[in-house]
């Protein structure tokens, strides 16, 4: 079918989408070198059931996307003939203030989200990098987070009903508008992280937060990942409860120095820890800790508040992508381990690297260069690969160049319960139409 | 629905489970099976056998027997569910896990925990009190409910408002799925790749398989904690307090109400100090840093006296504070003393419109002649009446059931759910097309078609009966309309 063919078609099945089919609108959807014959941008709920049905039929190929900040993750698709883009479903549908919830659909920027939520002294606890660009359906889609989830919890923690898209064209509902709710099966969770694989994510209900009234970050440097690390444990088995505590190697200081074009204190290792709440509650848990740090062999540093404290935090999330990124989960005290096999591996193979970790959950974003060096990096990704897995933990390719992506396994290798995996995709997705082969074991 | 074993397929079936587990693990006189038909809801169904598995592969091979027989099969943990789920319906074996109750490890520094499905809830907090730790999630029945149960039912509890229920605790299981195959979903880290399974089995009443073995986070223990009693001498003024203190931006850990009726009970049984003539009284915990818990309970105590609270009593010491909450934890308990049997709901409405539907809680029993008593938690908005009755009365049974019907039907209206943490079970299966459509429901039972093909695994849940989905709606209606308009139930609000 050519691109116009298809436009038509489309146009009649779902006459209020818009559908790009020209070649310089269309390499905006191009995803691991290969570009759909069209992009449809639908306008309401019933277009998208009626596109991916039609596609479905067609046996056409959907790449469900939104602000495509988070493309980068997972395998190049197996076929990709049409890109769905949720961008034009961006309505706040309501925000139930006095009850702290709020009901959106799906291609609505989590910054536009926040900006209106703020309006009435609330924001959404999900905090994941490009908040000018990602939309809530791809956020959710790609379970995608930031240093708040120690706190806060992940997606998956808030939210608390979905309007799904399924890849017959089904259009279902999982959950509600109530933050307390274990009707029926949780299908919200198998949505969360799906990467579009089982439907098209189009509305979604959050559980809100009232703004805290205040919210400050110490910097603390540390001569080693041991020490900085023994120090969130020794954190999180007390009494403060903080937000945040991300650990910077020198390399990430370095290029997060370069985008905030101020310098950080240049310690190897860089712990930043933020508090929120009442202006007493951050007064105590910010001394306490700038007095247990100096003790644990840290050096507390700066204090940052307002708008230092805000850029900090963006540039911070910025630098949990890069055009070479492993997400590597672990248990807390594997994470200075790790940074220090990870150093050693990159260096027996020549390649640079750096690291950012949300200390406190056991998350690591570790970077590497060159991205074309793609022998070594898939070396290098095996082995440290390897190393999590036996202790507990996975590591998954979260951006890389197509061809390192054909080379190495993004997801890692599968578990028994794959065949379930495998056989709930066919009952979402009879035809296979929506995200061919992105996801875990060729889903 | 039962389908008794024929006593020659019944005494084969013995046989089979006696090698996997011993003649001592397994209970077959109709003496014995009678314990094992009932959970805490009312719901009744007695198995054909019960089993005592000590390990996995023994609860794999038992499910591999019940495969190979065609026989049903529900795990059972200690039988405080509200809502059938470890109820037979079907007849079968009931595998209980009384024996497999071992915490595996405790890892303070990772912030994980591994336990076996049989461990006692609170039992895992109290192995870890020495050390300041505690598993969030405390269902009112934490003394006796197993961790198994709270996950086949995704439990909450008072204090989950702010933390969240047992989903947001749980990271890995072992699953045994219905085939008798022994998988493991999720782990001790975060966002494992594929599809979040673990959240999908938490909360699935047992139907998707058997859980193991559990890890799940823990996390220190809170610096201070204060409990506030606010007494009311309207349950409209204990209401506006609930959304007035979370409009003030403090999320308390525990935000509970108890009605007069409640109140009574919980007095004649624990006397805890709640006084008798209040119409209600909010239960509000705080907790974190000694500075700023100080400064939130004099904010709390601010909004219960703006909503006219007659009087706000703090505790002063832990033993009071222990006596508050022992008072609300076996309230379900103490209204055995003022009924022989009472009905729970467990619908959830959004928290700003808990007056309207409490009223309209009150009409729907006023309309049945029926005495209702609530005792919930306010903070999130998850009612729960209950319903006193004495089914030795003729009719009264149904009426329980109708009124608890229209009770579910409040809540869907308002824009909530009929479950917020007791499960769906088998009494609220007929009330699922209230808040989901047939689209919705049918993507479940591709679910459970999934791991379940052969339904054998507590077959009888969460769903409705085939056929009635379209009905039930119609039916609700119609039963009611006659008797009981919409007029008359607004005059009765107001």
């Amino acid at each position: 079918m050519s691109g116009t063919t298809l436009a038509n078609k489309l146009h009649r099945v779902a006459p209020q989408a818009e559908i790009l089919t020209g070649a310089s609108d269309l390499s905006a959807f191009a995803l691991d070198g290969i570009q759909p014959q069209a992009a449809a941008l639908p306008g309401t709920v019933e277009d998208v059931a009626a596109i991916v049905k039609f596609a479905a039929e067609q046996h056409l190929a959907v790449l469900p996307c939104g602000g495509g900040t988070e493309l980068g993750l997972g395998q190049p698709p197996l076929r990709y003939d049409l890109a769905l883009c949720t961008a034009r479903l961006n309505a706040l549908l309501e925000h139930e203030a006095a009850d702290l919830t709020c009901s959106a659909q799906a291609g609505i920027t989590l910054a536009d989200l926040q900006q209106r939520l703020t309006a009435k002294g609330q924001f959404l606890a999900l905090d994941p990098p490009n908040a000018q660009r990602a939309t809530i359906g791809g956020i959710l889609a790609a379970n995608s987070s930031g240093p708040g989830r120690l706190r806060y919890g992940a997606a998956r923690d808030l939210v608390i009903g979905l309007k799904v898209v399924l890849g017959d064209g089904t259009i279902a509902r999982s959950g509600g508008k109530v933050v307390k709710n274990v009707a029926g099966y949780d299908l919200n969770k198998l949505y969360v992280g799906s990467l579009g694989t089982l439907g098209v994510i189009v509305e979604a209900n959050f559980k809100l937060l009232p703004l805290p009234e205040r919210e400050e970050t110490l910097l603390i440097g540390f001569d080693n990942a041991e020490a900085a690390m023994q120090y969130v444990v020794a954190l999180l088995s007390g009494v403060v409860t903080p937000n945040a505590l991300e650990l910077l190697d020198h390399a990430t200081q370095q290029q997060l120095a370069q985008s905030l074009q101020s310098a950080l204190p240049g310690a190897p290792y860089l712990l930043a820890v933020s508090f929120s709440g009442g202006g007493k509650a951050v007064e105590r848990q910010m001394s306490d800790t700038r007095a247990t740090a100096s003790r644990a062999g840290g050096a507390p540093g700066a204090r940052l508040e307002a708008e230092a404290q805000q850029a900090f935090w963006e540039g911070v999330r910025a630098q949990q992508t890069a055009p070479l990124t492993c997400k590597v989960s672990l248990l807390i005290q594997d994470v200075a381990p790790f940074l220090k096999s990870a150093q050693v591996i990159c260096e027996e193979q020549h390649l640079e690297a750096s690291a950012l970790a949300h200390a406190g959950s056991g998350l690591v974003y570790l970077h590497m260069r060159p991205t074309d060096a793609a022998e070594r990096l898939a070396e290098a990704i095996g082995l440290l690969r390897a190393w999590a897995v036996n202790h507990k933990g996975t590591l998954v390719i979260a951006r890389a160049p197509t061809d390192l992506k054909k080379r190495v396994s993004v997801w890692g290798d599968t578990r028994a319960e794959q065949r379930l995996m495998q056989l709930l995709k066919h009952q979402f997705d009879p035809q296979g139409a929506l995200a061919a082969g992105r996801f875990l074991g060729g889903i | 629905m039962i389908m008794a074993l024929h006593p020659d397929e019944k005494s084969a079936l013995v046989k089979d489970l006696e090698a996997i587990v011993g003649p001592r693990a397994v209970l077959s006189s109709p003496y014995d099976l009678m314990l094992y038909e009932y959970d805490a809801s009312i719901d009744r169904s007695r198995p054909d056998v019960v089993v005592f598995p000590a390990s996995t592969a023994e609860v794999s091979a038992i499910v591999k027997v019940a495969n190979r027989r065609g026989v049903p099969f529900v795990a059972r943990g200690a039988g405080t569910g509200l809502s059938g789920g470890a109820v037979p319906l079907q007849g079968g074996i009931v595998i209980a896990f009384q024996r497999m109750n071992r915490i595996l490890s405790i890892d303070y520094a990772n912030l994980r925990a591994v336990v076996q499905p049989g461990v006692v809830n609170l039992h895992l907090s109290n192995a870890m009190t020495p050390n300041g730790f505690y598993y969030v999630p405390d269902p009112s029945s934490q003394k006796s409910c197993t961790i198994g149960g709270n996950v086949g039912e995704n439990s909450g509890g008072p204090h989950t408002l702010i933390y969240g229920v047992t989903t947001n605790h749980v990271l890995g299981l072992e699953v045994v799925l219905p085939d008798g195959e022994v998988i493991e979903v999720g782990g001790p880290t975060l966002d494992t790749p594929g599809y979040d399974l673990t959240g999908l089995l938490v909360g699935s009443e047992g139907t998707l398989g058997i859980v193991t073995s559990i890890t799940v986070r823990i996390v220190h223990q809170p610096e201070t904690v204060k409990t506030l009693v606010g007494i009311f001498n309207t349950v409209d003024d204990a209401s506006n307090t609930v959304s007035g203190i979370v409009e003030s931006g403090i999320i308390p850990a525990a935000l509970e109400m108890m009605d007069q009726i409640i109140l009574q009970a919980v007095e004649a049984y624990i006397h805890a100090g709640y006084p008798l003539d209040a119409a209600a009284v909010l239960l509000i915990e705080v907790e974190g840093l000694r500075d700023t818990v100080d400064e939130q309970v004099n904010q709390i105590v601010a909004v219960c006296n703006a909503n006219h609270a007659r009087e706000v009593r703090i505790a002063k010491d832990e033993q009071e504070r222990q006596l508050l909450w022992r008072g609300r934890k076996e309230a379900f308990g103490a209204v055995g003393r003022i009924s022989h049997e009472f009905y729970v709901q467990d619908g959830v409405v959004p928290r700003t419109k808990l007056p309207v539907v409490l009223d309209r809680v009150n009409a729907i029993c006023d309309h049945y002649g029926l005495r209702v008593g609530n005792v919930f938690h306010a903070g999130d908005g998850n009612l729960h009446p209950l319903i006193l009755f004495d089914s030795q009365v003729p009719g009264e049974v149904e009426k329980v059931r109708q009124a608890g019907m229209e009770i579910l039907q409040a809540c869907a209206e308002a824009g909530g759910s009929i479950t917020g943490e007791h499960g769906v079970g088998m009494e609220k299966s007929e009330a699922m097309p209230l808040i989901f459509s047939e689209d919705d429901l049918a993507v479940m039972l591709r679910v459970r078609e999934t791991f379940n093909p052969q339904n054998l695994c507590n077959p009888g849940k969460i769903f409705p009966t085939p056929g009635r989905c379209a009905d039930i709606k119609l039916v609700i209606g119609q039963e009611r309309s006659p008797a009981y308009t919409q007029a008359e139930a607004e005059g009765a609000w107001h």
